[in-house]
């Protein structure tokens, strides 16, 4: 990404990175680091307006494009970014995808462990996904505990896996009521550039589509599991669900897979799930208002 | 031990390779546009993933800027996925806060940190994939991605981890050898010096055993210098061939 600098009258240098990072600089003032050194600097005038107005003004920037139907990264408003899925790359994992939406990079290990079926549905496994983000994927997240973003979309996941049905859950269980699968999947943010819950259900989907879960036999004499790992078999996926994000910029203008800045920038963001047979899975619309049912419709 | 022989009788190790031998390594940088500085490298199965963010400012607390240096912080988080068996927590446990720590150590000694006083340098490693040699993933993907982050350092800083079994010293161990009980030893070498950064041994050697161990360990660490070396030069020709140099 760029770094620009500007000159002022005064001669205070003045480092500006991308908005998603600007409120914490202060403008006006001497800040050390922005970006490393290593990377090339471009001088700029004062005067030249686009590169001022997209640090300084991003909004009016992001306008100039949206009323010529396009975005700066030269997408049209409906069009995602290119999409990549490696599937099957970890070894230890039971299944694993990696996802790469743009430059949004998300990775799926999924691993099956033995559990007890829960008491209110004995026949019946689990799955657990968990997202990850950490500040190795974007500047805002802190070492620690999950914050709210990550909880938010470990959350999403679990709805999306219980209301498309993705997976019979009575498919994992082994002996009812005392053994059954316990599929735990981990999403691993690697690089966080907007959409992450997009990526996430893809990286899901794909990862689910990978596993392989060996045939597990109870053995009548001393109750206790056998399991073959010679005899491996893949899960039934019985819906595809996919998801798609917008961001609504204006109360009036929708657009889709918005990337890191646009989403920064947008008054509120909508994610729709569904299925191939066009069943609606999920919506999902933090916070903000709409002002009308038809901007929905749309 | 279960029977798994680890060197047989003609020299060849369970995964076919000779005692001084390292695994194949695969490297690239520049990986992520967000980050400063990144890279993924692996060696044989074992996959690590590296971002270097700074030099910045002090997040947190600005007491613990230091006047004539820059602060270095590693984290090091294992993938819940990444060993046979799960991983309970990826990250924050004794073991990540160890492997972090020797992070720290091992690059502030090869960074130098007195070009940034009062800022802020984040590498962050992500292990992908473990089977064995994870300490010497990590510093290898961590050099690539301060390299390419354009912080300078002293040297590269090359790892590598050896054991020894039946009176050979082995390099690069895999997980099959690391769990069979022998020593091992991590080394983390500045190749152009021969000065070391970082050395660690567990379990137990005779003494009268530890110069071949350390010089297999040695030697292996040149190596990995050589394919890292050729993995930066490439890097650096595809960037000003895409520059027009």
């Amino acid at each position: 990404m760029r770094e620009t600098t500007l000159t002022s009258s005064t001669s205070t240098l003045v480092h500006t990175t991308l908005p998603s990072t600007y409120q914490k600089e202060t403008l006006g003032g001497r800040t050390e680091g922005g970006r490393s050194e290593g990377k090339g600097r471009i001088f700029s005038p004062v005067i030249g307006s686009t590169v001022l107005s997209r640090t300084v003004e991003p909004l009016e920037y992001y306008r100039r494009f949206l009323k010529e139907n396009c975005r700066p990264d030269g997408r049209e408003l409906g069009e995602f970014r290119t999409t990549t899925v490696n599937v099957g790359s970890i070894g230890t994992a039971d299944g694993s995808s990696l996802v790469k939406l743009g430059n949004t990079t998300v990775i799926c290990g999924i691993k099956a462990e033995f559990g007890a079926p829960p008491t209110d549905a004995p026949d019946k496994g689990y799955v657990v996904p968990n997202v990850d983000l950490s500040p190795l994927c974007s500047w805002r997240f802190r070492s620690g505990p999950p914050g709210e973003e990550a909880q938010v979309a470990s959350q999403f996941i679990a709805d999306v896996i219980e209301n498309s049905q993705i997976i019979q859950k009575e498919d994992l269980c082994i002996s009812s009521g005392k053994l059954a699968w316990v599929l735990y999947c981990d999403l691993i943010c690697l690089n966080h550039d907007g959409n992450i819950l997009d990526a996430c259900t893809f990286a899901l989907l794909a990862a689910l589509k990978n596993v392989q879960l060996p045939e597990v036999t109870i053995n009548e004499e001393t109750a206790l599991a056998e399991v073959n790992l010679k005899k491996k078999s893949y899960l039934n996926i019985r819906t595809h669900p996919v998801a798609t994000s917008f961001a609504v910029f204006d109360d009036t203008l929708l657009i889709v897979d918005p990337t890191e800045e646009e989403e920064h920038l947008a008054t509120g963001t909508l994610t729709v799930v569904m299925d191939e047979e066009g069943k609606l899975c999920c919506l999902h619309k933090p916070g903000t208002h709409f002002p009308s049912v038809s901007v929905l419709n749309m | 031990m279960a029977g798994l022989e680890l060197l047989s009788d003609q020299g060849y190790r369970v995964d076919g390779r000779r005692a001084g031998e390292l695994r194949k390594i695969q490297a690239r940088m520049g990986v992520f546009a967000q980050a400063d500085g990144s890279a993924y490298i692996e060696q044989g199965n074992t996959k690590a993933l590296a971002v270097v963010y700074g030099p910045h400012e002090i997040r947190g607390s600005r007491a613990r800027a230091l006047p004539d240096r820059a602060l270095v912080n590693c984290q090091y988080s294992s993938a819940t996925f990444s060993t046979g068996e799960r991983k309970r927590r990826p990250h924050g446990d004794r073991k990540s806060c160890e492997m972090g720590l020797h992070l720290r150590q091992t690059f502030e000694a090869a960074i130098l940190t007195q070009l940034h006083p009062r800022s802020q340098i984040d590498i962050y490693v992500q292990v992908l994939q473990a089977d064995g040699g994870t300490y010497a993933a990590c510093v290898n993907a961590a050099t690539l991605a301060v390299l390419d982050a354009g912080i300078p350092m002293r040297d590269f800083v090359c790892a590598c981890s050896a054991g020894f079994v039946d009176g050979t010293a082995l390099a690069d161990l895999s997980h099959v050898e690391e769990a069979a009980g022998g020593p091992q030893l991590a080394l983390a070498l500045l190749p152009a010096s021969g000065q070391i950064a970082l050395l660690e041994m567990d379990a137990r050697l005779h003494e009268d055993h530890l110069e071949q161990v350390l010089e297999a360990a040695a030697r292996a660490s040149r190596d990995v210098h050589t394919v890292l070396d050729r993995v930066v030069r490439q890097h650096v020709q595809e960037a000003s061939v895409l520059l027009g140099d």
